[in-house]
């Protein structure tokens, strides 16, 4: 995980279409972090940023969206 | 995307994780139909760096403009069209011969999603996050962005109040360029500031 910083990513498209998920599991589980802050915090995103920095630094090397996904995880968790 | 196989691969524990999360919260009513594939199609689309290279290149052409940009980023930004969520308090630094910006999120890989779209990949890794802020010198080198020892280098925390865009400085020989051409020149990592035009 902690591999050096991929030299490969700095050149790549400036146009808007550039891929920016790896795998359909991921831009799932961002826009369901997205309707979660539309529709159950009124677009509060603070609520989810608070988790997602205590999933981050819980586990500091584990891949992005994977501590994207536990902090969601826990984030439902706090629903009534 | 899916290939239609009649063997799909299973899932892995992570994308279980997902599915069941998509479950739970369409069940509660939380994920209107099409959401999901409305705000990817957005991001993959619409929203990305080529924003944030339009806003560099109006003020380079524009020194009105660029002035309200170092003012007023967020209004200035909202000129172009450009603004909502993870960019609602944007500041834009700017770079000069003896100054030059950084942005990092040491918590969290906030971002300035409206003008850059999602970040890159390295840009949300711990050694990024880490040593910009302890080693900046370093590790632009490493990145391909080495700085004359006399260039000032200031790194920006990103915070749930503050979002920050870099604006490059204008590459010599580009004064018979138009607005157009020279927003073709401004790359995502140079408003990063990991690389210099």
């Amino acid at each position: 995980m902690s591999t050096p910083l991929s030299l490969s990513d700095l050149d790549l498209p400036r146009q808007n279409g550039e891929l920016v998920f790896d795998a359909p599991w991921q831009s799932t589980v961002f826009g369901l972090a997205a309707a979660v802050i539309d529709n159950a915090f009124g677009g509060d995103r603070e609520p989810f940023r608070q988790q997602l920095i205590k999933a981050i630094a819980a586990e500091p090397g584990r891949p992005y969206w994977e501590s994207w996904t536990a902090a969601l995880e826990a984030l439902v968790e706090t629903l009534p | 995307m899916s290939e239609g196989g009649h063997h799909p691969a299973p899932l892995s524990p992570v994308e279980r994780r997902v599915a069941a999360l998509e479950a739970l919260l369409t069940e509660r009513g939380l994920v209107p139909a099409g959401f999901i594939e409305e705000i990817t199609r957005r991001y993959e689309s619409e929203i990305g760096p080529l924003n944030g290279a339009k806003v560099v290149a109006r003020a380079w052409v524009d020194p009105g403009y660029k002035e309200r940009l170092l003012t007023d980023g967020t209004a200035a930004i909202a000129e172009l069209g450009f603004g909502g969520p993870e960019g609602d308090h944007m500041v834009v630094v700017e770079n000069t011969p003896a100054v030059h910006n950084v942005i990092v999120c040491t918590l969290c890989s906030c971002y300035p999603w409206p003008v850059l779209g999602l970040p890159p990949s390295w840009y949300k890794d711990p050694p990024y996050r880490a040593r910009m802020v302890r080693e900046p010198r370093s590790l632009l080198a490493e990145m391909g962005c080495p700085l004359p020892g006399d260039v000032e280098i200031r790194v920006w925390d990103s915070s749930a109040e503050v979002r920050y865009l870099v604006l490059p400085q204008r590459p010599p020989g580009t004064g018979g360029m138009t607005e157009a051409e020279l927003a073709g020149l401004v790359t995502r990592d140079s408003m990063i500031g990991v690389a210099r035009l």
